[in-house]
């Protein structure tokens, strides 16, 4: 047992947090056997689960000290990249997914142009504004993209070809919960590896003491950029995941407030300078929001949003999965909390 | 040998100059005392070596190499490190860590912490004192034991030029005794110091040489007895008697 | 067509100089920003709407209410905000956010996503000068604008609260060191922001469709001209104001309706550009 600054004692073998999670991951692995009956609760967990990439995502920025309020620029940046490489030139999802991320990655250079020289508050009311531009082009440049009328009909997730075996992922419910259960888990790992490297130890410095930091040799600004590039980078594929999901885009869903606040939401509530706090907030809220409280409100349910990250702010700052002192930084060798 | 020469150094802050044609130099192996009252100049001349700051004017060499338009962390690398007036630990991480974060951005970078770097960091906090709490947030450590862990994050890149930013500014005398032990040990490690200390208790105690500021003019240097005996030192601290006016 | 283009470009630009005005003056008293300041004006003209449409109240009588309403929001708001932590800007940042989602949920439940719009014929007419045509809607938006700021700065500055609210705005250690409560200031910059809050948003209905995401657009406008602006200067709220509004015609005008929205963006990250470090720190 180890003791940190606010008393609290934390153990890090505590068997109790390991087996929930075990439980937790069971339960994500066998839901298509649990849900038989039911596409709707598949649905929903494949949303909760896209949805825990993107607040892993938007957390990789989050680490460095800037708040972005308009994330939904990448993703719908990566979405339209990758439907209208795969609509136009007939590039397989396979590659149109992750050059969808390059392209949002593209982008994201050209936010930090603009707004990396800004800190806090402002920053985030530049990203706030920075939606805009790419929401109102998209919506313009009719020839491209319709405009607000939106792409239908679009490719769906890969077919897995292995020999002669094809699979078409998207046509299974299954397939495609299984899809994005993958893609969630490799990106858990990835961010793990990120936040325990000295990329992670220098984005937390950066974000702590800024003037230390560069005192220390840390190049402030280049590794921000990099956390907003990978930030970027990993929310444009969510959404050309989204949209070759949901097989159907339009500019005022993709870059609407829903994708811009939901993953920042689950990020601050969940535990912003944790792994898995994100994406257990996704996993937990998102369903809640869905099962109980979308029935009860049809129209307005999403006000839990509002309500939990008012509460977060001003009671649990460091999130629910880092109050429980969860949160490990680096190995257990150099002892470090956050 | 000179180590750090400045050579005209000047600053201006919008109609201010803060510091004006500062001409000296360190000499390998010295322990330098910067000294003079509130506002003379000190902490933005620390700020300049450091990079933090432009100069206005005027140069800055490091072992004869020019470093006056280098950016922190190259200064960093190149081997002078700082401490900060207020002490900036990054205080949600551990002690051990704090360290770690000295050394392993001040060379090529590693993707990950290797042994090593953990097993110098160590070392480090015993140097200083603080090896019981290397495990504890540097949240948790008092005053005198942050500033020591600044000290031994700045020490933990090796440097060879260690800019001593107020260190020892609230101690009490048993405090500063210790830190003049320690900067001894410092200095034995061949570390070059350079002491910024308004207060002058440390720096009296421990400098070769004092350069003595005032209203970012150099008004004295030399050794400390004499320094401190300069009129235009004890001018600048206390005033001028009433007679002389 | 320029003529025109003009004409509503200053008429809206002041109009939007209102809208602003509130944002502003919390900002400059409080730290905080209030991202829910849109949402708010929304809210305020569907009350007004509510009312123009279930009762057939006249526009006019229907602006105590919406005062009213936002007062009671802003008060809550207000109480929120205080207990905030430092950093002041970054966390009033993401609450208000947060309650900018609840009040648009709010808004959805009650009202639907339906658009609204409150239509007073009178308005459409108007008079033909020369070569333009002035409506009487804005020619009401221009004369209620300029009045509303008229009255503000008489306020700032012949009265001992607005002269109060000034110093806090100024320098807020020095403010209360000459024996100002700025706790107080801050309840009075919500109270005060509350009104013209509810002035502008039933006129806010008037012109533009109401539903429950349009708060955004507001939002941002008076995150710009603010931020243009610098803290404490009314003068540069109007000229804020006036650019906004010219430039966004000019957009309408060149490049069509539709880019409209993205002006004021465009705008606020020019200005953000320029101004890296926040505009505390320019001269008040």
């Amino acid at each position: 047992m180890r003791k940190t600054g606010s008393g609290l004692q934390i153990d890090e073998n505590f068997p109790l947090t390991k087996g929930a999670l075990l439980l937790g991951f069971v339960f994500l692995l066998l839901l298509p056997v649990v849900a038989r009956y039911s596409d709707y609760v598949l649905q929903v967990f494949t949303h909760a689960l896209l949805l825990a990439t993107l607040a892993l995502a938007w957390n990789i920025l989050g680490i460095s000290g800037s708040i972005s309020l308009g994330h939904a620029a990448f993703f719908g940046v990566g979405a339209y990249g990758s439907v209208l490489l795969s609509l136009e030139l007939g590039i397989s999802p396979w590659f149109t997914i992750p050059l969808g991320g390059l392209v949002a990655t593209g982008f994201a250079v050209i936010t930090a142009l603009f707004c990396l020289r800004l800190r806090g508050g402002y920053f985030a009311l530049a990203t706030l504004a920075f939606v805009e531009i790419p929401k109102v082009i998209t919506d313009n440049w009719d020839s491209l993209t319709r405009g607000s009328l939106g792409l239908l009909g679009l490719p769906g997730l890969p077919t897995l070809s292995l020999g002669s075996y094809h699979f078409d992922i998207s046509a299974s419910p299954v397939a495609s919960y299984y899809f994005v259960l993958s893609y969630a888990l490799l990106l858990i790992c990835l961010v793990a590896l990120i936040f325990r490297s000295n990329l992670g130890l220098a984005l937390h410095a950066v974000r702590q003491e800024e003037a230390a930091a560069e005192a220390v040799g840390i190049q402030v600004q280049r590794y921000r950029l990099l956390s907003l590039l990978l930030s970027a980078f990993f929310t444009g594929i969510g959404g050309a995941c989204y949209a070759h999901l949901i097989r159907y885009v339009e500019p005022s869903l993709v870059y609407g407030l829903h994708f811009s606040a939901i993953p920042m939401i689950f990020a601050i509530c969940g535990g912003r300078f944790t792994v898995l706090g994100p994406p257990l907030a996704a996993l937990v809220l998102y369903p809640i929001d869905q099962f109980i409280f979308h029935p009860l409100l049809p129209a307005g349910h999403e006000f839990l949003y509002g309500a939990i990250i008012i509460l977060a702010i001003l009671f649990m700052p460091s999130g629910f999965w880092g109050r429980l002192g969860k949160g490990h930084l680096v190995s257990a060798k150099t002892g470090s909390i956050e | 040998m000179s180590l750090l020469k400045l050579e005209a150094l000047s600053k201006r802050f919008g109609d201010c100059w803060a510091l004006k044609e500062i001409d000296f130099s360190i000499n390998e192996g010295e322990i330098v005392g910067l000294v003079g009252p509130n506002g003379a100049g000190k902490t933005t001349l620390v700020n300049l070596i450091t990079g933090r700051h432009r100069p206005t004017s005027g140069r800055i060499l490091f072992a004869d190499q020019e470093i006056t338009a280098c950016k922190p962390h190259e200064i960093r690398r190149l081997g002078i490190s700082r401490t900060f007036q207020s002490s900036r630990p990054f205080a949600k991480m551990t002690t051990l860590e704090n360290v770690v974060l000295g050394r392993i951005f001040s060379k090529e970078f590693q993707l990950f912490t290797r042994q090593t770097d953990i097993d110098t960091a160590e070392q480090l906090l015993e140097l200083v004192g603080i090896a019981h709490k290397a495990r504890l947030p540097a949240s948790d450590l008092t005053l005198s034991e942050q500033r020591r862990l600044d000290l031994a994050r700045a020490l933990a890149n090796q440097p060879r030029l260690l800019l001593l930013d107020e260190v020892a500014a609230g101690f009490s005398p048993l405090a500063v005794k210790q830190a003049v032990e320690l900067v001894r040990r410092v200095r034995q490690r061949g570390v070059t110091l350079c002491i910024v200390d308004h207060f002058l208790t440390l720096s009296l105690r421990v400098s070769d040489r004092l350069l003595a500021l005032d209203h970012g003019e150099k008004v004295a240097e030399g050794r400390p007895q004499e320094v401190m005996r300069n009129r235009k030192v004890i001018r600048a601290y206390l005033g001028t008697r009433r007679e002389e006016n | 067509m320029w003529t025109t283009a003009f004409v509503s470009g200053i008429t809206l630009g002041s109009f939007y100089t209102l809208i602003a005005l509130g944002f502003a003056l919390i900002f400059g008293v409080t730290h905080t920003f209030n991202l829910a300041h849109g949402e708010l004006l929304v809210l305020a003209g569907f009350v007004s709407y509510w009312l123009w449409k279930t009762f057939g109240l006249s526009l006019v009588f229907t602006f105590p209410a919406a005062i009213l309403l936002s007062f009671a929001v802003c008060l809550i708001l207000q109480r929120l905000f205080s207990r905030l932590r430092e950093p002041l800007e970054l966390n009033s940042v993401v609450v208000s956010f947060g309650v900018a989602i609840l009040l648009q949920n709010s808004m959805l439940f009650c009202f639907s996503g339906d658009y609204r719009l409150i239509r007073v014929p009178a308005l459409n007419q108007g008079l033909r000068l020369h070569t333009f045509y002035l409506s009487y809607g804005q020619l009401t938006l221009l004369a209620l604008s300029l009045l509303v700021m008229g009255l503000l700065y008489l306020l700032m500055h012949q009265t001992y609260l607005g002269k109060a609210l000034r110093a806090t705005m100024q320098d807020r250690e020095a403010a209360a060191l000459a024996g100002i409560n700025v706790g107080v200031m801050g309840v009075l910059a919500f109270g005060i922001g509350a009104v013209l809050i509810g002035l502008a948003g039933p006129l806010y209905g008037c012109i533009q469709y109401l539903y429950p995401t349009a708060g955004l657009q507001a939002t941002l406008i008076a995150i710009t001209i603010t931020i243009f602006a610098g803290i404490g200067r009314l003068h540069g709220l109007i000229l804020g104001g006036w650019i906004l509004g010219l430039v966004e015609s000019l957009a309408v005008v060149l490049l069509g309706a539709s880019w409209r929205e993205m002006v004021s963006a465009v705008m606020l990250l020019i200005l953000l550009a320029m101004k890296p470090h926040g505009i505390l720190g320019r001269e008040g």
